[in-house]
C-alpha cells in the first residue's frame, strides 16, 4: 500500500478526536474523508500533514515512516480551506514558492511555475496580486502551489467550501481531471456527501473520531455498513453521465429536518 | 411611533409630529455641536500658529522664520539627527520585542505584556529619571557599581532614552498586527518546505513591512516633538523641540516659538498622510483575517538562525533594562543614603502626601472628566462619521486625526494663541487643560469606537427605525449599548493618557493649579530624584488601580447580565 495509517490516536485534553483509525490507499487514488463537523476529519488531515503529532499509531507513505517528521520535511502538501495564500506575493510567486527549497534554478522554477499556472488555467494572471483575483482563482492558485513541488501526497481540506454551488461543481470536475492527469495521490476532506461520491476512488466515513465504513463509494452506496452510514449518506438516487461517471445524487428527504 | 394614530385623535398625531421635529432638531443640533467643536478646538488653534508665525508689526512677514533658520539651524539638524537614530533603534527594539512576545506563550508572555502595560501607563520621563539614577554621574550602575566617571548628558543619551520609551506603544501595535497574520499562510509555507528562518524572512517580515514603516515614521515624528527628554538629559545638546520649550517658558517669545513649531508641524502633517497610506497597505495584506489567534504566533525563534538570536537578545536586553528601570523607580522613592549606606525611609512619602495631595487629587479629577467626556464625544462622533452621510466627512475625519501626529508643544501653543483673549478667554482655567487633553486623545478614541461600531450590524439600526424609533433613539438604544466594549478601552486610554502625558499640558497649566505630571517634571528638572521617583510610581499605581476598577465593574456588570 502507498499510504497506510495504522491505529492513529489523537486527543485534545480528555476528548478523543481520532480513535484507532486505520486506512490504506493505493498510489494515484483519491480518498475522501467524509463526516459531519467535529467528526475528526480535519484532525486526521493535520496528522497526515504533520501539523499535529499523533498520540499513538503510525503513518507510512511509500514505505517511509513519516509519523514524526515535521511538515517542512514531509513529502506532503496541503490545500488549506482558507487557501493560506501569501498576500504580499504575485500569483506566480505564490506558485513558485515551494521550489525555493528544492534547489532549482530560478529560470527553471519560473518555467515550471508558468506550466502549472497553465494546468489550472491561470496563465493570464501570473503577475496579479492575490487580492485582485476571485475566490475560484485563488482556489486554483492554492492547488497549483501545492502540486508544483510534486509531493507524494496532496491533502485538501474542504477546498471548495468557500465557493458558490455552480463553481463548486466546475472545480470538482477540474480537480478530478488534474488528479488523473498527474496521477496524484490525494486525500480530500469534506462534509458534502455528493462531493465525496463524485470525486473519490475510496471513501472513509468518520463519526465521533471512529471510522464507520471504508471502501469504494459505490460499494458503500450499495451496501451501507449500518444504519448510521445509510442515514448519513441519505441517498435516494444517483444520476449518471453518458460516460458512466456520476453526475449528481438526489437526497432522500430527511425526516428529522422536515 | 408608539401610539397608533386613529382618525380624529389629532392631538396624538400632533404630539407625534412635534416629537419627530424635536428629535430631528436635537439630532441636527448635536451634529452641529460636534463639528463646531472640532473646528474650534482642533482647526482654529493650528491655524493660529500659522497666522502668528507670520505676524509682524507692519503686516505679514517671514521674519520669524528667517531668524529661526539663521539662528537655530544647528537645532534643526540636531532634531533630524536624533529623530533618524531614534527611529532606527526604536524600530529595531520594537520589532524584536513584538516578535519575541508573539512567539512566546505562558508566563514569559504574561510577564512581558505586564512590563509593556506598566510602561504604557508611565509618565514619559520615567526612563530619563531612571537613566540619571542608574547611569548618571553618581549612577548606581556606572558610578557605584563600576566606578566609572562619565558625562551622560549628551545626544546619545537622548537617542537612547527616546528609543527605549517609544518601544511599548510600537511593540503593542506590531503585536496586534502579528496576531492577525494568517496562520494558514504560515502553515502553507512550512508545508512547502520552509524552515522557521525562511518563514520569518519570506512571510512574517514582508507582511509586517508596512507596520514596520509606520513604526519608523511614528518614532521619528515623536522624537521630533519630544522636548522633555532633551531638556532633562540633553545637557548642552538641544533640539528644536527643547528650544521651543525654552523660548516659551524662558522668554515668552510667542512669534519665534510659533515659527519653530511650523518646522515641526510640516513634517508631522506630511507624516500623517504617509501614515494613512501605509495603514491602508497594511490592511490590504491582512485582508479577511479579522480572526485573531489565541495561542500566539507559532514560530520558533531559536530555530530562525542569526535573526532569531538577534531578536531574542535584543528583547531580553530591552526587558532587562525595563526591569532595572522600574526597580530603580519603585525603590528610590523609599531609600535614603546616609554616609554611603542606604536605608528605608518614608520621608519622601510623607512629603508627597502632605504637600502634593491636592495636585494628585486634581490630576485624577481632570483625568476622570476627560475620560468620561472624551469617551462620550468619541462614541457619538464615530457614529455620525461612520453611519450617517455627513457632508465633508473626509475632511472632519482628517481634522480629528490630526492631533495624533501633532507635537504636544504645537497643540499647546495653538491653544494659548487661540484662547488667550475674549470672547473665548480660557488660558489659566481648568477647561483649557481638559479640552486640550480631550482633543489630543480624540484620534485614538474615535478609532477604537469606529472599530467597535463596525461590529454593530447596520440592520439593527434599520430595525430600530423601522419599528418607529427616531434617529436619536437609535443612537441611545442601539448604538451606545453596542459600543459598550469600546467604552472600556476608551475610558482606560483617556484616563491613563491624561494622567501621564505631559506635552501640551506643561504650557497650559496654571501655576496655582498644578497637575501631577507637571510636578513630576519639575522634580526631575530640579534634581529631586527620590521625590520624582515616588511621584512616578504613585501615578503608575493610581492609573493601574483605576483601570483595574473599571475592568472589575464592567466585568461584574457583564456577568450579572449573563446570569
Amino acid at each position: 500500500m502507498y499510504l497506510e495509517l495504522s491505529h492513529l490516536q489523537k486527543s485534545f485534553g480528555d476528548r478523543a478526536v481520532v480513535q484507532d483509525l486505520s486506512l490504506s490507499l493505493e498510489q494515484g487514488e483519491l480518498l475522501c474523508i467524509l463526516g459531519a463537523s467535529g467528526c475528526g476529519k480535519t484532525t486526521t488531515l493535520n496528522l497526515i500533514g504533520g501539523f499535529l503529532r499523533p498520540d499513538g499509531g503510525q503513518i507510512l507513505l511509500d514505505g517511509q515512516d513519516i509519523t514524526h517528521l515535521p511538515p517542512e520535511r514531509r513529502p506532503v502538501t496541503t490545500v488549506f480551506q482558507s487557501y493560506g495564500l501569501f498576500p504580499h506575493m504575485t500569483v506566480l510567486q505564490n506558485v513558485m514558492y515551494g521550489l525555493k527549497f528544492r534547489s532549482m534554478k530560478k529560470s527553471e522554477a519560473r518555467e515550471k511555475g508558468l506550466r502549472y499556472l497553465e494546468l489550472v488555467g491561470l496563465s493570464d494572471y501570473a503577475g496579479a496580486r492575490i487580492y485582485e483575483i476571485s475566490g475560484g482563482q485563488q482556489q486554483r492558485v492554492a492547488l497549483a502551489r501545492a502540486l508544483i513541488v510534486e509531493p507524494k501526497l496532496c491533502l485538501l481540506d474542504e477546498p471548495f467550501s468557500n465557493l458558490d454551488a455552480a463553481l463548486r461543481v466546475k472545480m470538482r470536475r477540474e480537480l478530478k481531471a488534474i488528479q488523473r492527469e498527474l496521477g496524484m495521490t490525494m486525500v480530500f476532506v469534506t462534509h458534502d456527501q455528493e462531493e465525496a461520491l463524485i470525486l473519490s476512488d475510496r471513501m472513509a466515513i468518520l463519526e465521533g473520531g471512529r471510522l464507520r465504513q471504508y471502501g469504494r463509494p459505490l460499494d458503500i452506496y450499495r451496501h451501507p455498513a449500518d444504519d448510521f452510514v445509510s442515514r448519513f449518506l441519505g441517498l435516494e438516487e444517483l444520476v449518471w453521465r453518458e460516460d458512466g461517471s456520476l453526475l449528481k445524487f438526489i437526497r432522500r428527504p430527511d425526516p428529522q429536518e422536515a | 411611533m408608539n401610539n397608533p394614530v386613529h382618525t380624529g385623535s389629532t392631538r396624538a398625531s400632533l404630539r407625534d409630529a412635534l416629537v419627530r421635529v424635536g428629535n430631528n432638531g436635537a439630532d441636527r443640533l448635536l451634529l452641529l455641536m460636534l463639528l463646531g467643536s472640532i473646528c474650534l478646538f482642533v482647526f482654529w488653534p493650528i491655524l493660529c500658529i500659522l497666522l502668528r508665525s507670520f505676524a509682524g508689526e507692519g503686516g505679514p512677514t517671514a521674519q520669524a522664520y528667517q531668524e529661526v533658520w539663521s539662528g537655530y539651524r544647528a537645532n534643526l539638524f540636531n532634531s533630524l539627527f536624533v529623530g533618524a537614530f531614534t527611529a532606527l533603534f526604536c524600530t529595531l527594539f520594537s520589532v524584536c520585542t513584538a516578535l519575541f512576545i508573539s512567539t512566546r506563550r505562558g508566563w514569559v508572555r504574561l510577564a512581558c505584556m505586564a512590563v509593556l502595560l506598566i510602561s504604557m501607563v508611565s509618565p514619559p520621563f520615567v526612563s530619563s529619571l531612571a537613566y540619571i539614577q542608574l547611569y548618571g554621574r553618581r549612577g548606581w550602575i556606572t558610578y557605584r557599581l563600576l566606578g566609572l566617571t562619565w558625562d551622560p548628558y549628551n545626544c546619545w543619551g537622548v537617542i537612547w532614552m527616546q528609543s527605549i520609551s517609544f518601544v511599548p506603544l510600537n511593540a503593542l501595535f506590531l503585536i496586534g498586527l502579528l496576531s492577525k497574520l494568517d496562520t494558514d499562510s504560515l502553515q502553507a509555507a512550512r508545508d512547502l518546505g520552509a524552515q522557521p528562518g525562511a518563514i520569518l524572512r519570506d512571510m512574517v517580515l514582508p507582511l509586517l513591512r508596512p507596520g514596520v514603516l509606520v513604526t519608523l515614521l511614528l518614532s521619528f515624528v515623536r522624537s521630533l516633538a519630544d522636548f522633555e527628554t532633551p531638556v532633562i538629559i540633553g545637557g548642552r545638546f538641544s533640539t528644536i523641540a527643547s528650544e521651543i520649550y525654552l523660548q516659551l517658558v524662558g522668554y515668552s517669545d510667542l512669534e519665534k516659538s510659533a515659527a519653530m513649531n511650523m518646522f515641526l508641524l510640516l513634517p508631522a502633517v506630511a507624516a500623517f498622510f504617509l501614515y494613512r497610506r501605509l495603514m491602508r497597505r497594511s490592511d490590504q495584506l491582512f485582508l479577511g483575517n479579522s480572526r485573531s489567534r489565541q495561542g500566539g504566533l507559532s514560530l520558533e525563534l531559536r530555530r530562525c538562525g542569526a535573526a532569531g538570536v538577534l531578536c531574542t537578545t535584543v528583547s531580553l536586553l530591552f526587558f532587562l533594562m525595563m526591569v532595572l528601570q522600574y526597580g530603580c523607580i519603585f525603590l528610590s522613592g523609599f531609600l535614603k543614603r546616609t554616609k554611603g549606606v542606604y536605608s528605608f525611609t518614608l520621608d519622601y512619602w510623607n512629603t508627597l502626601w502632605s504637600r502634593d495631595a491636592a495636585t494628585m487629587g486634581r490630576s485624577v479629577l481632570y483625568a476622570l472628566i476627560v475620560a468620561l467626556a472624551g469617551t462620550l464625544f468619541a462614541m457619538v462622533f464615530a457614529y455620525y462619521m461612520d453611519r450617517r452621510r455627513v457632508p465633508g466627512r473626509g475632511l472632519f475625519d482628517c481634522l480629528v486625526t490630526l492631533p495624533y501626529m501633532l507635537p504636544g508643544s504645537c497643540f499647546g501653543i495653538g491653544y494659548i494663541l487661540a484662547f488667550n483673549h475674549e470672547p473665548l478667554k480660557l488660558t489659566g482655567t481648568a477647561a483649557i487643560v481638559i479640552l486640550n487633553m480631550l482633543f489630543k486623545q480624540l484620534p485614538t478614541t474615535t478609532k477604537i469606537c469606529s472599530a467597535s461600531l463596525a461590529q454593530v450590524p447596520e440592520s439593527l439600526e434599520r430595525a430600530a427605525r423601522d419599528l418607529g424609533g427616531s434617529r436619536l433613539s437609535v443612537l441611545r438604544d442601539v448604538i451606545l449599548p453596542g459600543l459598550r466594549p469600546a467604552f472600556l478601552s476608551c475610558f482606560a486610554y483617556n484616563f491613563s493618557s491624561s494622567m501621564t502625558t505631559a506635552g501640551a499640558i506643561l504650557f497650559l497649566i496654571n501655576p496655582g493649579k498644578k497637575l501631577a505630571v507637571f510636578q513630576l517634571f519639575d522634580a526631575v528638572y530640579t534634581g529631586n530624584y527620590a521625590l520624582a521617583s515616588l511621584m512616578a510610581s504613585s501615578i503608575i499605581v493610581i492609573v493601574l488601580a483605576v483601570e483595574g476598577l473599571v475592568y472589575f465593574i464592567t466585568w461584574k456588570g457583564a456577568s450579572r447580565r449573563v446570569s
